[in-house]
């Protein structure tokens, strides 16, 4: 590595470590050790928290391994006057990286996309005739993007819509996996996505069977999809459990 | 589009679940797609493809430029869909902005596969120059002239049309270049080398109305629908992508159940849009000459 100029600390010496790491690790042996300890169908352990931030009419805090997300809900609030009248309401979802979330400065721009896939997967599980003609913003940011974010950010959503107090038919939790040739792992870490063969999310609303969200990249025989969604359906409804054992949690300490 | 009346919309749903539709196919029947490639001289590939009232254009154009520092053996591969106001005066400015990011993600999601490049519908490895330093950058361009319902299933096509007609200039590289400085590259202008689009994959997207799918909705029917599932099939039947698309809530059984029929009907779409883009194609040659 060759620092010869560079007399300060600089990114691009831990991408060039992150390389060189990545080569040793062979993702295409059978047996390999994760990096942070756990084995293939494992999720990280997950630190929620609800009413991180005391302006918003609800809010949650999530951080599953290093992904570190915030979100705050706005609403429900009037509508900007352009819009015309509407008798359900309006569901404005938006997400932004910090600018030091990346390893590199400035990446998160490439998820542009995250937005609408936030207010197509909490579409189906607001109650959107309980507050017509009014505006409900979603605003989420990433702090820290260790890997696995668009499904982190989403639970966290609904954790924070719930505290809010807008109805829902059901918490949405989502969950993604990596496929790795034969393997596949679940809750992938940024170092096992950069270099996954495809990858499957799935959103899911555990008491209502319903699946709101769900994309699949790379190929996939039609056995492993079904063996994937398995695996991924099983993970959101214990994520789910989780999610609503935090929202008791935090309403027994308020009453307490 | 004029709203639908309850009559209109009772009439769509009464056939589809009676396998009738309002233009008289049947629920898994596609519109005639024609396709037209080189149609645009200045790109590097072109194609131009209809499905009833929806056309779109593809067009491709190569740029030499530098790998990925953590992919030094794989070309660039970016898509960028436009939503053109032609289509519909809502797409003026910014109003089409959510459905190209939308539709680019979708097709990038589609033919590009997984982080490392398996299962990729375009081989990135045939993009590289000179390892490392040198290699292609592909930019697929797609504008959306009419819309008339189904546009990721028109675009894929386009797509795909488009990549069979492109032609990548061929390359020399100038022996004994340094190792660290760019090395000294020489395009032609005569000879070209054509693109393997057999692993380009097809998009069939399937839509729910009521209690049935049906494949290649319009915009009426498009309007009416509860949910979307499209995916990206492969000429060997294994799926290369999918994306559900709208908002209600799917069961997974169904959700598996639309993946099956998505690659059945796929295989009679591979066969039409196959002789379609050789037809095009020899229509070409046929002008060339």
């Amino acid at each position: 590595m060759a620092t010869g100029t560079l007399g300060t600390y600089s990114p691009s010496q831990s991408l060039e470590r992150r390389h060189q790491q990545q080569k040793r690790t062979d993702f295409q042996e059978v047996d390999w050790a994760r990096s942070d300890g756990r084995n293939f169908h494992q999720c990280r352990p997950a630190f929620l928290r609800t009413g991180a931030a005391s302006s918003a009419s609800g809010s949650a805090y999530a951080e599953f391994g290093s992904t570190k997300v915030i979100v705050s809900v706005f609403g429900p609030r009037e509508s900007k006057k352009a819009m015309l009248y509407s008798d359900v309401g309006r569901l404005n979802c938006h997400v932004t990286y910090t600018t030091f979330s990346t390893p590199i400065r400035g990446q998160g721009f490439e998820h542009k996309e995250y937005s609408s896939m936030l207010h197509k997967a909490l579409e189906g599980a607001i109650m959107l005739e309980t507050f017509p003609k009014t505006t409900v913003d979603i605003f989420a940011l990433v702090l820290e993007s260790g890997g696995g974010d668009l499904p982190v950010i989403i639970s966290c959503a609904s954790l924070a819509i719930a505290d809010a107090g807008i109805m829902m038919y059901d918490l949405v939790s989502a969950v993604s996996l990596s496929c790795f040739g034969k393997n596949m792992v679940i809750d992938p870490t940024s170092e096992e996505e950069a270099c996954q063969d495809g990858s499957l999310m799935i959103t899911y609303m555990p008491s209502r069977n319903e699946v709101t969200q769900f994309t699949l990249t790379g190929e996939w025989p039609t056995a492993r999809i079904n063996e994937a969604m398995e695996l991924c359906l099983d993970a959101c409804s214990k994520l789910a459990d989780i999610l609503r054992s935090c929202l008791k949690d935090n309403a027994s300490e308020l009453t307490a | 589009m004029v709203g639908l009346s309850a009559g209109e919309r009772q009439f769509i749903y009464g056939g589809i679940a009676q396998d009738l539709r309002s233009d008289g196919r049947q629920r898994l029947q596609f519109r005639p797609i024609s396709v037209q490639t080189g149609v645009i001289p200045q790109a590097n590939g072109s194609a131009r493809a209809t499905m009833g009232a929806t056309d779109v254009i593809a067009s491709i154009k190569a740029e030499l430029g530098k790998p990925a520092p953590l992919r030094p053996d794989k070309g660039k591969v970016s898509i960028f869909i436009d939503c053109s106001p032609t289509a519909a005066p809502v797409f003026e400015g910014r109003g089409g902005e959510e459905l190209s990011a939308e539709l680019s993600v979708g097709l990038q999601r589609c033919l590009l596969g997984g982080k490392s490049g398996a299962g990729a519908g375009i081989d990135l490895s045939s993009l590289i120059v000179v390892e490392g330093k040198v290699c292609w950058d592909l930019y697929i361009d797609g504008l959306v002239i009419s819309s008339d319902g189904n546009l990721l299933d028109a675009l894929a096509a386009a797509i795909k049309a488009a990549l069979s007609n492109t032609g990548i200039p061929k390359v020399s590289v100038s022996v004994g270049a340094s190792g660290e400085d760019q090395p000294e590259v020489d395009v032609s202008d005569e000879e070209f080398m054509q693109f393997d689009t057999s692993g380009v994959p097809v998009v069939v997207t399937l839509t729910k109305v009521g209690r049935h799918y049906i494949v290649d909705a319009t915009l009426e029917e498009e309007s009416q629908m509860s949910s979307a599932v499209s995916v990206s099939v492969n000429r060997h039947g294994r799926v290369c992508g999918l994306i559900k698309r709208g908002g209600t809530g799917l069961d997974p059984s169904v959700v598996l159940d639309m993946v099956s029929v998505a690659k059945h009907a796929s295989e009679t779409l591979i066969a039409v849009l196959d002789s379609e883009i050789a037809s095009a194609e020899a229509i070409d040659d046929d002008d060339a000459i």
